[in-house]
């Protein structure tokens, strides 16, 4: 087991803002786990990880030029419902250092075989539609 | 942020040529406008260059900085790099069809004739003069206007001028080793093929100035001929390069454990 997994959203934005939806082919996750992951390379993703593990998130734009961050990450709880107060407000101010942001965090004992979902919101550069989020990747303990 | 940065140095072509400098010709934009980059859009724009370091002190991220010269005035860079060459040639086929046609079926009168001859001749336009200083590209090309027409009389002044071309980049942030350019050969045909490009160090924030020279071209008649003649002018921006450590976005400090909620039992 690795000690580390690394979870990579590659995004479309150009796709994404045209668009109006990471969806459409415009955002893929991609995990370098040990086991046996599903949805690699859709927004589907369900990592599967192990407690003590530590999963790091990171945003990479398939075109270097446009800045791409990752907003926010929130766990959903497991009938769909957003958890825990949304950091929206508190981010918006700090919009401008997010490339400060290092999403890592230890996984925690969690019950084997749940999915547990979160919202992933990503930032495009700045103005009204500039961030998108799905709710579908998702991580599992084994 | 490991992103490529753009700054766009857009050049107001005639306007510098006829008042001999760049300050109030030239308008600079980049891509880091959200992440503090100010005065966009004019001359003295300030590139903010975010620079971060682990809790250890080292380095985070790097920035490159990529300049592309465009130009007012100009054929715009994004029609293929052999236009110029295809304009001049698809005139000197039109001129010999023309005068084709005039061999095979001539005009009764002489001052028809002359009239005819005159025509062909303003259509074939000008073609630039190959000096040993101007060689290259531009030379033996015709002048033609931003619609990509051959000027049949350049000195109405209509015509399009050569895309600027930077250098060097130089200056106080080049001499304190806080960014190195150097000019890179590029695949990319709307840049020429050739750019601009610079990493920054950003372990040493502050606010520092650097220096583009940039050659424009300004046509010119020597002994009834036209030529390109090379014009070096040069304009000042700065870079604001700043440093912050990185920090845990879910903790705000530390690495902690996933804030996932208890899940209620599977139905």
């Amino acid at each position: 087991m690795k000690p580390n997994v690394s979870i990579i959203a590659l995004v479309d934005v150009i796709g994404a803002l045209s668009d109006r939806t990471l969806l459409n082919g415009n955002l893929g996750l991609v995990d370098d786990g040990s086991f046996d992951s599903t949805g690699q390379g859709t927004p589907s993703l369900c990592t599967v990880v192990e407690p003590g593990q530590t999963v790091q998130w990171t945003a990479l734009a398939v075109d270097l030029q446009t800045p791409v961050e990752i907003r926010n990450i929130t766990f959903l709880r497991a009938d769909g419902a957003e958890a825990g107060e949304p950091a929206q407000e508190e981010a918006q101010t700090d919009a401008a250092r997010l490339d400060l942001d290092v999403w890592s965090g230890v996984v925690p004992y969690l019950p084997p075989g749940v999915p547990h979902k979160y919202r992933l919101e990503l930032q495009m550069y700045d103005g009204a539609n500039s961030v998108l989020h799905i709710d579908s990747p998702a991580l599992m303990c084994q | 942020m490991p992103q490529q940065l753009a700054i766009i140095v857009l050049v107001d072509v005639g306007n510098a040529l006829e008042s001999g400098t760049l300050d109030g010709n030239t308008y600079l934009f980049d891509n880091m406008k959200l992440q503090g980059s100010t005065n966009q859009g004019t001359g003295e724009l300030v590139t903010a260059i975010n620079g971060s370091y682990w809790l250890d002190g080292s380095q985070a991220s790097e920035q490159v900085l990529n300049w592309l010269p465009y130009s007012l005035g100009s054929i715009p860079p994004t029609v293929p790099r052999g236009y110029t060459a295809e304009r001049a040639r698809q005139t000197d086929q039109q001129a010999l069809a023309d005068l084709d046609a005039l061999s095979v079926k001539p005009p009764a009168t002489d001052t028809e004739a002359a009239a005819e001859l005159g025509r062909i001749k303003r259509t074939v336009g000008t073609r630039i003069k190959t000096t040993r200083r101007t060689r290259g590209r531009l030379s033996g090309q015709k002048i033609l206007d931003v619609t990509g027409q051959v000027v049949t009389d350049e000195n109405t002044g209509a015509h399009s001028y050569p895309a600027p071309v930077i250098t060097d980049v130089f200056g106080a942030a080049v001499d304190e080793k806080i960014m190195y350019p150097a000019e890179y050969g590029s695949p990319d045909l709307v840049t020429d093929g050739w750019y601009w490009s610079a990493t920054v160090d950003t372990s040493r924030p502050g606010t520092y100035a650097y220096s583009m020279r940039i050659q424009l071209h300004r046509l010119v008649q020597e002994g009834g001929e036209a030529l390109w003649q090379p014009v070096n002018l040069t304009c000042q921006s700065d870079i604001k390069v700043t440093s912050a450590p990185r920090r845990n976005a879910f903790t705000k400090a530390g690495v902690g454990m996933l804030p996932i909620p208890p899940s209620p039992p599977r139905p």
